[in-house]
Formats: C-alpha cells, structure tokens, sequence
C-alpha cells in the first residue's frame, strides 16, 4: 500500500491502516529512542508518546519529507523533552566540560575504548549528541538529520564535526595509536 | 589519523546503546490503551490545558503582513529575547545552537522564577504575533523565507525554554511543545511552498489550538512587536 493511501485510510479512522502505518516506522523510532535514552522504560514511553501525536497530528503532515522523516522530528522531540525532564528532576547535569580527557591512562584494549567512548557519548551536548546517534550510529544522512531536527544540512555536518572532535579530545590516548 | 580516529569511533559507537528487539505487541497495546483513554476522558484532559477555550475576539487591522519592516521588527525582537535567554543561562557552552541547547546548570548562577516568567511570556507574546501574522499572510506570496527564518529563531528560544525551569508548569511545558511542532513545520518551508503546504500548517494551527493557547497565556499588552505589528 501506498503511503499516501495508508495515510488517507488512518485519517478515515481505519483501525487497520493505523496498525500497518504502526508496524512500518515502530522499529525506526523505537532504535532512536532507545538509542538517545539507554533505558527500555524510557525507549518505550517515548515511542508511545511519538505514536500518539503522530496519530493525532497526522492531518497536519504535509508529505513534503517521507513520513519516517515526519516521524522521525517528533520522536526526538518526545525523546529530547523526556531526557530533560528527567535530568531536572535528577537535578544532575552530565555535560562535557565534566569529561577531563584522562591523560595518564594508558589505551589497552578495545573493550576499554568502548566504556569510555560511551561515557563520552554520553557526555557530549545534547545536539552534538543527537546528530552523533543518527549519523554514526543509525546511519542517517545529513538531509534526513537536517529535516528531523529543523535544521540545515550544513548545520548537522558542523555539530557531527564538533562532536567527533569532542570525543577525539576525550580519546585523545586512543587517538595517538 | 583523523579519518582512521573516525573510524574507529564509527565502528566502536554501533554498540552505543543497542537496543533491543521492538516489543512491537505490548508497546501497541499501550498506544491503542493510553488513545482509548485520552477519548474516553477528553473533558478533563482539555480543562487540564485549557484547549479550544473561548476567547475574545482579536481584530487583525493593524496587522500589515507585507511589510518588511514589521517582519524585520519581529525577528530583531526575536533575537532580542534570544540574547537575553542566552544570558540566564550563562554557563551553557556557546557552541550549543541550533538542534537543542544544553540544560541551564543547577549549579549555575540563581535566577529567580520571576526572570524565567518574564521570559516566557515575552516569548510566548513574540509566538503569538508572528504565528497571527503567519496565518494572516498564508495567502500571500513572497514572506516564506523570513517566515521560516523567524520561525527557527523562535524555535531556539523554544528549546532553550523548555529547558530551563520555565517549563516546570505542566501547562507552559505542553504548550512549548505543541508551539515546537508547529514552527518546526514553518521554519521548514521550502522557499516556494505549495499552497496546500501553507493551508496544512495553518488549518494544524487552528485544529491544535495553539494560537488561541498562546493568546490565553499571554497577558494583554506585553508584546514588544505588538506595536510594530
């Protein structure tokens, strides 16, 4: 079925194009969600919170981008809004101007180098994060960022830019070999 | 070196987070239990926010849409409140700009509830012009660019705004987050978007209820552009 004819039946109020439209973008949305909150609580409040906007939202969607693109800008709204509350409320801030590059460690073995390329990930700003998790680890292209997060093309290259270069800067002893 | 760094941090970041299997049945059980209920309770639900609210109607007069003065003194007004932002939030790190901006530190500089309060409004009364004045001149070409442009800026205010105690109150947090979808939709106009595009965004205006949120949340009188507009 066509997207645009499963949209037209979801608006319809057809219960079974509502659960086909479900079935093809839940798997995308759910990786981003899970992959921006590392929790599956969270990952799965997310997703249901980015499914019941879209739906009630749906008559507003243009068909300009695909509608995994449309999906795609409210889950990381939902999700971006879900982790700063949680971060309010945990009254803790993770940002990177916490991370000192650990000069004195000596890089052993890979499995080292993925604890702290995690931590690092999960130190950087929020934006240089998002735009980190979608291109180097989902695999998003700098257009489908760019109309995810309202921004341009050019901007989602910066912040993927500085954003390695942050976590180079953490890296730094992994860097040098 | 760079290049192989990056690399390396490609290969390395694919286990960052891996989720898991989507539970595709329990999660669409929850989305079909959490729909069924919003129906079921939608009285409470729009007292809760105030939605589709009567209000008192606003004559739209003096609004000039062609003007490109009055869009300039909107977006000069914009970026006003931006800095002003940026300036409560002193410890953030400049280079966060454009997709979400860091959190306002707990441990930063106190700034009393008033300041945030002030802000909002301000920023609210700002989202209120330019979305009347964007609905206004939806049929008239030509204003899609600084539209979108303004609409950006707002939308950076926004973000900074729901990240920072103004957002505590459950009804100006909903209300930022509905504002956020919509000038996301208008800060990605195409310069020449189609007509039903402009029709879309502005009949989602109307549906939504945001404009008449907006209106509800700002007091009379304390738009800075109300004067231009």
């Amino acid at each position: 079925m066509e997207e645009r004819e499963l949209i037209s039946r979801v608006l319809a109020g057809d219960p079974s194009a509502e659960r086909a439209l479900y079935d093809a973008h839940v798997d995308r949305v759910f990786r981003l969600a899970y992959r921006m909150a590392g929790d599956m609580d969270k990952a799965q409040d997310y997703t249901q919170e980015t499914f019941i906007r879209a739906f009630s939202r749906l008559q507003t969607f243009r068909g300009d981008a695909a509608l995994s693109t449309w999906l795609g800008s409210i889950a990381i709204s939902v999700t971006l809004n879900g982790l700063r509350k949680v971060r309010r409320r945990n009254e803790r801030e993770v940002g990177l101007d916490d991370f000192t590059p650990a000069r004195h460690t000596r890089p052993e073995a890979d499995p080292d180098l993925k604890t702290r390329l995690n931590q690092a990930i999960d130190g950087l700003p929020e934006g240089y994060r998002a735009v980190f998790i979608m291109h180097d680890v989902e695999g998003y292209t700098h257009e489908e960022i760019g109309a995810t997060l309202g921004v341009h093309p050019g901007t989602s290259k910066a912040q993927l830019f500085r954003a390695r270069a942050r976590l180079r800067e953490v890296l730094a002893d992994f860097a040098k070999d | 070196m760079d290049d192989r760094f990056d690399d390396l941090l490609r290969d390395s970041a694919r286990d960052y987070n891996d989720p898991p299997d989507t539970p595709r049945e329990e999660l669409w059980q929850r989305i079909v239990a959490a729909r069924d209920a919003e129906k079921a309770a939608p009285k409470e639900q729009t007292e809760g926010v105030e939605r589709h609210r009567v209000l008192p109607f606003r004559r739209l007069r003096d609004i000039r849409p062609n003007r490109p003065l009055t869009w300039a003194a909107g977006i000069a007004a914009v970026l006003a409140l931006g800095i002003g932002l940026g300036r409560l939030s002193v410890d953030q790190p400049a280079t966060v700009t454009t997709t979400a901006p860091a959190p306002v530190s707990p441990a930063g500089p106190r700034v009393s509830g008033t300041a945030y309060r002030v802000a909002t409004t301000e920023h609210l009364s700002q989202s209120e012009a330019f979305l009347t004045l964007f609905r206004a001149s939806v049929r008239q070409k030509g204003n899609e660019q600084l539209a979108s442009a303004t609409a950006r800026q707002l939308l950076a205010t926004n973000r900074l705004l729901l990240d920072s105690p103004a957002a505590d109150d459950a009804r100006t947090r909903l209300l930022l987050q509905d504002l956020e979808l919509v000038l996301a939709e208008i800060a990605q106009l195409s310069p020449q978007p189609r007509s039903r595009d402009l029709e879309l965004i502005k009949e989602g205006l109307e549906q939504g209820g945001v404009l008449s949120r907006l209106r509800t949340a700002v007091p009379a009188g304390t738009s800075a552009t109300r004067g231009a507009l």
